[in-house]
């Protein structure tokens, strides 16, 4: 079958960060996982060394898909072999994410993340 | 079940976007497959209220 092409006459890109990709052509597969503990104190504390991946169900919880119930049976015609996109303007890529630019087969994508929060005892 | 798709003009402008994170993706082009994924965990537990200590192992 025959693919469309993209064309994108500007990109701006301010910053691109862990492990970001800024795919420009085609690709054939594209497997992103991004796991983050993110610790919020209320005072300003970096212990180091405390964080283990291990430790959370969050991060080894198996993700279950919903299975095709159907086979379908995609054809598409391209009127028009072209899509056309005058600029594209980012501010920030971060933790395991994309930009993409051309034509790909399959993308499959994961974050986890945990939030814990520290507050400091109440004071009476 | 049969589905066709007639792809005829596109034409954007501008994309203007702050922010892309956590595994997401920003595509210009076509895809057989996108699947993704995304746990968050921020149960009532994870808020601790009391001395500063390294995270302890939590239960299930």
């Amino acid at each position: 079958m025959l693919q469309r092409s993209s064309s994108v006459k500007h990109i701006h890109i301010t910053n691109a960060a862990i492990s970001s990709v800024i795919q420009l052509g085609d690709s054939k597969i594209i497997n992103g996982l991004n796991r983050a503990i993110a610790v919020q104190r209320e005072k300003q504390l970096f212990i180091g060394d405390e964080e283990d991946f291990s430790k959370y169900p969050i991060f080894q919880r198996p993700i279950i898909f919903p299975q095709d119930k159907e086979d379908v049976m995609i054809t598409s015609f391209h009127q028009n072999p072209m899509i056309h996109v005058n600029t594209i303007n980012v501010i920030a890529f971060s933790s395991s994410s994309i930009l993409h630019v051309g034509n790909t087969q399959a993308i499959n994508m994961e974050a986890r993340i945990k939030h814990i929060r520290q507050l400091l005892p109440k004071k009476n | 079940m049969n589905f066709q798709v007639y792809n005829r003009d596109i034409h954007v402008g501008d994309i203007r976007v702050v922010g892309v994170s956590s595994s997401s993706i920003l595509m210009v082009g076509d895809a057989e497959i996108i699947q993704l994924a995304s746990a968050f965990d921020t149960p009532a537990e994870s808020l601790i209220i009391g001395p500063f200590v390294p995270l302890a192992v939590e239960g299930r």
